[in-house]
């Protein structure tokens, strides 16, 4: 309460760190419970699929610990095939947090699926999985994660989220260590930023290029050169790509080799 | 408030003190409950066709001291899985108690023990984990060996933050940087596994705890190594690295006194 | 004796795992009414999470969450004009150019966010700062919006819904909540009403509000040209033009401007348009941010 009333201490100083403090007192404990697994994962989605798809590269330091952990997952379908699922998750950040949110999305699609008789829309989903992030809010699951599925349209659906669950519906989304290299190439791809359709202008009046949904081969040579590309400038990205496709027909997964360097 | 949005809502330094930035510290002073004291090294395992095979060292060091030479870190559980621990020594005395009493009550069960290596892979990771999330972790990284539930080899790690991966072959701790190039350099990814032999996973366990004597300053020359066969657990405790060849330290020069 | 017996004989097993009330916890499929928040276990759960995530204070803190925005709103003859950009950024990163800023705040069946020109009936909120704290917390308060309607069967005035969004942020000082936001209604029994509510705890009643790290250059705008008697286009036109000059000079804003309009029937969507063809045609037909050069 002191400091409170204090007033030498209100004026100029009044801060929020914008300096960095001389060193801190060294602390009498020591455990940090969070680590970093790199990798990168990445979702696009198109008129009738979406898809969502990571490297396989588990990391912990300057270390490879693994080739082949998948970071993204099948949720609400069998538990050790998958099968039956129609809501795709892909996870990035802490492994272990991105399990502990994935098994404990899994069981909350499968509840409301015996609880209501139907299965859970993946809009409903979307909400679902902030809240569960939120309730973390003041201990984050240290991932970034993406949703993804058909609408009830049918129409590929893609949710992108903060590690605290703030969401947003888009076209595409980059998470992870190569986001910043991934996401520039999709906004350019995808969402057709910075390009303009010749000859419709001169100058300033030079017509913007109007994203459309891309036919489905084409999103995945897209996902395909994104991740070759990733693997030749990060050090956490590569061994093998993931990719999971989101249709009316059901979850199709497939496997690409990459650098293994 | 004022206009930047970051600044909204955190405590400010004049009312709640300077931001402490020792929470991210991951070395420094520890208090006891929150650091190993007592604890074994690396841990190495490679699958081979139709089994896996797992190897620890015996000793048990005292930060730099080694002080109990005669600590065994392969455990074996019913009767197709194998955990081998490398971390705090009385966190594994821990889990050992646990998974025996696991293995007690299952047996009790109608069924009998079907928990395969897979299983408690599983379980294990989920222990770690809720304890790292309690903040009171149980400091461990273990390998866990045996069979999953359709037959096949299978070799996976779980450790101290409940991270788990699982590969071919696995090593923890100072294994990690020195017996896992030397794993994959003998059987890399494109060797299917079936080309793998017994032998020849046995004896790579062996060049890697070799290895890991030369330069591993925190191992022994006494060895456990637990081999998972269809035919049962093949565990022998009391092995020692054999022809060791120390000629390659006379050409280790740079340091101390050894200038030339 | 019983607990004396069982405090110094082990039980026959060891157990170490979730209980089972933990386990249907996290399986539960509608999120808990109460508001539980998981807390880490350390003595200061505030200071841990603020070294976690204050990417202001340590840039390379582990967890970055998305913050920074430009959001104005003012109220004038007509009703109520809200404007913002639809920039996130995590430190120097843009974490997203298509953040939809103003969260529509009524009956959840009717918050359908597409453009219309009916009128939606209900509030809006406006979301600065951490946009998962805005997000949720204007979500709950959306239900609790609902909840009232349904029990006393009228819409909550904006006074009301603003109080118990205040009540909420003030019982949360100090945890590391970070949101600025407007509410604006309007109601029967208010009129026009527009409130200033932050994480600190402040609520405020006002006439035009700007909030984020681009609000001075948005102020800016607002006060030269605002005044009450403004037609419904000319605040329209006010409201673009003041985020525009906010996102032309403040690097944390950009993006698009999403402008709402709300009356007394509900609110009116206006668009969500990329502010670079808006940026050009001010300069080139109106002659203003004189200070760009046009040549290519």
């Amino acid at each position: 309460m002191a400091s409170l009333l204090d007033h030498s201490a209100r004026g100029e100083t009044v801060g929020y760190s914008f300096s960095q403090a001389a060193a801190a007192p060294v602390k009498q404990h020591g455990f940090y419970p969070y680590t970093d697994n790199g990798g990168s994962t990445l979702g696009i989605t198109g008129s009738d699929f979406a898809i969502l798809a990571g490297d396989t590269r588990s990391t912990s330091g300057y270390n490879i610990n693994s080739r082949m952990v998948p970071k993204v997952f099948k949720i609400g379908g069998d538990a050790e095939t998958g099968e039956g699922a129609h809501i795709i998750l892909s996870v990035v950040g802490f492994a272990a947090d991105g399990n502990a949110l994935k098994e404990r999305l899994d069981s909350i699609v499968k509840m409301y699926r015996y609880q209501h008789g139907k299965r859970m829309s993946v809009s409903a989903c979307a909400q679902r999985l902030s809240t569960i992030l939120y309730q973390k809010r003041f201990f984050p699951y240290y991932v970034t994660a993406i949703l993804a599925g058909l609408d009830e349209e049918g129409k590929g659906a893609l949710y992108s989220y903060d590690p605290v669950g703030s969401y947003e519906r888009e076209q595409c989304r980059a998470a992870g260590a190569a986001a910043s290299l991934i996401m520039p190439f999709l906004d350019n791809q995808v969402n057709f930023k910075n390009q303009y359709i010749p000859g419709s202008g001169e100058g300033h009046a030079l017509e913007a290029k109007k994203p459309e949904p891309l036919p489905q081969d084409h999103v995945k040579q897209l996902v395909r050169d994104a991740f070759t590309s990733a693997v030749e400038r990060h050090i956490e990205v590569g061994d093998n790509l993931q990719m999971l496709i989101a249709t009316k027909d059901g979850i199709q997964e497939v496997f690409h080799p990459l650098k293994k360097d | 408030m004022n206009h930047f949005p970051e600044a909204w809502g955190r405590p400010r330094d004049d009312v709640y003190g300077a931001y402490n930035p020792s929470y991210l510290q991951t070395s420094g002073p520890k208090t006891h409950t929150s650091s190993p004291a007592v604890t074994g090294t690396s841990v190495i395992g490679v699958k081979f066709n139709g089994g896996v095979a797992l190897a620890t060292d015996n000793l048990a060091s005292y930060g730099s001291l080694a002080r109990f030479t005669d600590v065994k870190r392969l455990r074996v559980f019913g009767e197709n899985a194998i955990v081998g621990f490398g971390g705090d020594v009385s966190d594994m005395q821990y889990i050992d108690r646990l998974l025996e009493s696991i293995d007690i009550r299952e047996n009790y069960s109608s069924h009998g023990n079907m928990l395969n290596a897979k299983n408690l892979h599983t379980y294990l990771s989920k222990v770690f984990y809720k304890r790292r999330s309690e903040f009171n972790p149980l400091w461990n990284h273990v390998l866990v060996a045996g069979y999953d539930g359709d037959g096949q080899p299978f070799l996976s790690s779980a450790d101290l933050l409940g991270t788990t991966f699982s590969a071919p072959h696995l090593a923890t701790g100072f294994g990690a940087h020195l017996a896992v190039p030397i794993l994959r350099r003998l059987f890399p990814d494109e060797k299917p596994l079936e080309e793998v032999s017994k032998e020849q996973a046995i004896d790579a366990l062996k060049q890697c705890l070799k290895v890991l004597f030369y330069r591993d300053a925190r191992s022994l020359d006494k060895y456990s190594i637990a081999v998972i066969t269809k035919d049962g657990i093949d565990l022998k405790e009391n092995e020692q690295i054999e022809s060791q060849s120390w000629a390659f330290a006379e050409r280790v020069k740079g340091y101390g006194a050894q200038t030339k | 004796m019983d607990k004396l017996v069982s405090q110094y004989s082990r039980s026959a097993h060891q157990n170490e795992f979730y209980s089972e009330q933990e386990q249907q916890e996290l399986s539960e499929s509608l999120p808990p009414l109460s508001l539980k928040f998981s807390m880490p276990p350390v003595d200061n759960s505030a200071s841990f999470l603020r070294a976690m995530t204050d990417d202001h204070s340590n840039p390379s803190c582990p967890i970055k969450l998305a913050h920074g925005t430009t959001t104005l709103a003012f109220r004038f003859q007509g009703g109520i004009i809200v404007c913002t950009d639809s920039r996130a950024t995590a430190g120097n990163w843009i974490a997203s150019q298509t953040v939809k800023k103003v969260i529509p705040v009524s009956r959840l069946s009717r918050g359908e966010d597409k453009p219309s020109k009916d009128p939606t009936p209900g509030l809006l909120g406006t979301m600065a700062g951490g946009a998962a704290d805005c997000q949720y917390w204007l979500r709950y308060l959306s239900q609790q919006c609902t909840l009232h309607e349904i029990r006393h069967k009228r819409r909550i005035t904006v006074a009301a819904a603003s109080k118990i969004l205040a009540n909420l942020t003030y019982a949360y000082k100090g945890y590391g909540l970070s949101m600025g936001t407007m509410l604006a209604g309007v109601t029967p029994q208010e009129g026009p009403a527009l409130y200033y509510i932050d994480s600190d705890g402040t609520r405020l009643p006002g006439n035009l509000f700007c909030v984020g790290s681009g609000q001075t250059f948005a102020y800016g705008v607002l006060d030269a040209n605002y005044k009450y008697e403004l037609t419904e286009q000319e605040a329209l036109d006010l409201g673009r033009r003041a985020i525009l000059a906010a996102m032309h000079r403040d690097a944390y804003s950009g993006g698009f401007i999403n402008l709402y309009h709300v009356k007394e029937e509900g609110w009116v969507h206006h668009g969500f348009d990329d502010m670079n063809p808006i940026f050009w045609k001010t300069k080139l037909d109106r002659g203003e941010f004189s200070n760009v050069t046009s040549e290519l």
